[in-house]
């Protein structure tokens, strides 16, 4: 194990009307140290605008590190990260805002950050709302409803914030099983739409239907990456046919 | 019976020439608490967030103060301030205004650990999202977490509102002319111990006022379900 000192270089370029096929995050030689443990080692990766992205692997693989470091949860320590445009973020364990509504929760970040009128954020809100399908519970809090629904408005108000590229870590992996199914639909919705999306995730089938590329991580690094039919169907290296082995 | 009778009318005139005096005290303990109070809810919050602070010297600071502030007698701090202004620098300051100080640098430094609890006791999933957000560290502190902590630290800060109303009386040591100076007064004068149980109505009457108050709040407070299913 090598230890990484020099910091990392974040560049986040804005670029208005980036077109389907422009290069929309580009990453190079991205290491994360963590005070024990090396999480990413060297990975190199580029995606484009409207291109789905899955990122597999067994736990403590680094895709989860990868991911946060793309928004800045994570400091990257080396390396180098250009992304045009916004990131929005689904996280395993929702992290709605309990104190709020359903409602503020998704108009809570555009009216404050971007200065949306609550007229315009509401609207917005309720479209995302009937979106992910959950128009009635706009005003009920987050402590009452299940948790397949939670992570739904919690897409809605990653959603709310028009982001360029949107992050999933590991969204129905906190969900028990017979309900993940509500979750996935709507990110089905999302990926039909041609969102930019890159997905850690464990569901494989999902994966195997939605992404447009799978990158198998191991170890912090990229092992393997290709189309589903390639990951799944014709893996290569012998960790990936290891790691296959044991989900299936 | 009518000896009865006499002797209880006897003493609500009695009570009826002491209460200009017993109120007159009544609003001054009043005053004492509202200026305390006002003045160190707020107090606090710069203590709380300077104790989890990253920068080792305000952190040093604020735990210090609050070591200080919370392990001394508010007995002592009352009488250092009451002598120290005017031995050290000549400046003589009235007395209800050098026990206002004194209660809300002691109250300040108790909020402040009620708020670090609250504070602390915040999921980092919740500083996460509103990161993802894109939200300020301001509208994320303001927004997010203390509106959040509330429902945590009401029960305790109101606990304290308690316990400050009747520390109020430690203010009759250098001389402000509270109730509890009031009644001791009339005591002393007509040795009748009469005015002592007429302030603790009183001091009752001020702590009943105080628990509606904070049930009130709490109940606003606790609206939402805050329980967080994994």
């Amino acid at each position: 194990m090598t230890k990484v000192k020099s910091n990392g270089i974040v560049k986040i370029i804005l670029k208005k009307d980036l077109k389907a096929g422009d290069i929309i995050l580009e990453m190079k030689g991205i290491y994360k140290q963590f005070p024990n443990c090396l999480a990413v080692e060297n990975v190199d990766f580029s995606m484009h605008k409207g291109e789905i992205v899955a990122i597999i692997g067994p736990s403590g693989s680094g895709k989860s590190t990868l991911l946060r470091g793309i928004n800045g949860l994570e400091k990257i320590t080396e390396g180098e990260l250009d992304l045009y445009g916004t990131t929005g973020m689904v996280f395993q364990h929702f992290n709605l805002f309990p104190h709020m509504t359903c409602l503020k929760n998704i108009t809570y970040a555009p009216m404050k950050v971007k200065s949306v009128n609550k007229k315009s954020a509401e609207d917005k809100a309720m479209s995302l709302l009937e979106l992910v399908g959950l128009k009635d519970k706009a005003d009920v809090f987050p402590g009452q409803i299940s948790g397949g629904q939670k992570q739904r408005i919690a897409i809605a108000r990653a959603l709310a914030m028009e982001p360029d590229l949107m992050l999933f870590d590991e969204p129905t992996s906190a969900l028990d099983p017979e309900i993940t199914g509500e979750v996935l639909g709507v990110m089905r919705k999302l990926a039909e739409g041609h969102s930019s999306m890159i997905i850690v995730t464990h569901e494989m089938n999902f994966a195997k239907e939605v992404a447009d590329r799978v990158v198998f991580m191991d170890g912090g690094k990229i092992i393997e990456e290709g189309t589903p039919k390639q990951i799944f169907e014709d893996p290569k290296s012998d960790r990936l046919k290891e790691f296959l082995k044991t989900v299936y | 019976m009518s000896e009865f009778l006499a002797g209880f009318q006897d003493t609500m005139a009695y009570v009826v020439t002491l209460m200009p005096s017993l109120m007159a005290g009544a609003w001054v303990t009043a005053k004492l608490f509202v200026w305390t109070l006002v003045l160190s809810l707020p107090l606090g919050l710069p203590f709380a967030l300077g104790s989890n602070s990253k920068f080792w010297p305000i952190k040093a600071i604020c735990q210090i103060y609050v070591f200080i502030f919370r392990g001394t007698p508010l007995i002592l701090q009352l009488y250092f301030f009451y002598f120290f202004l005017p031995i050290a620098y000549g400046i003589r300051l009235d007395p209800f205004v050098t026990s206002v100080i004194t209660f809300v640098l002691n109250y300040a430094a108790y909020f402040a650990e009620i708020y670090r609890g609250g504070i602390n006791g915040i999921d980092r999933g919740q500083y996460e999202a509103a990161h993802a957000l894109g939200l300020s560290k301001s509208q994320t502190m303001f927004g997010i977490v203390f509106p959040q902590t509330m429902r945590v630290i009401l029960p305790p800060v109101s606990n304290e509102a308690i316990v400050l109303i009747k520390d109020t009386a430690l203010a009759s040591i250098i001389t402000v002319g509270e109730l509890m100076k009031a009644s001791r007064g009339a005591v002393n004068r007509d040795v009748d111990t009469t005015a002592y149980i007429i302030a603790a109505i009183i001091y009752l009457g001020f702590t009943f006022v105080m628990t509606l108050l904070s049930n009130h709040l709490e109940r606003k407070y606790s609206r939402y379900d805050s329980r967080e299913v994994d």
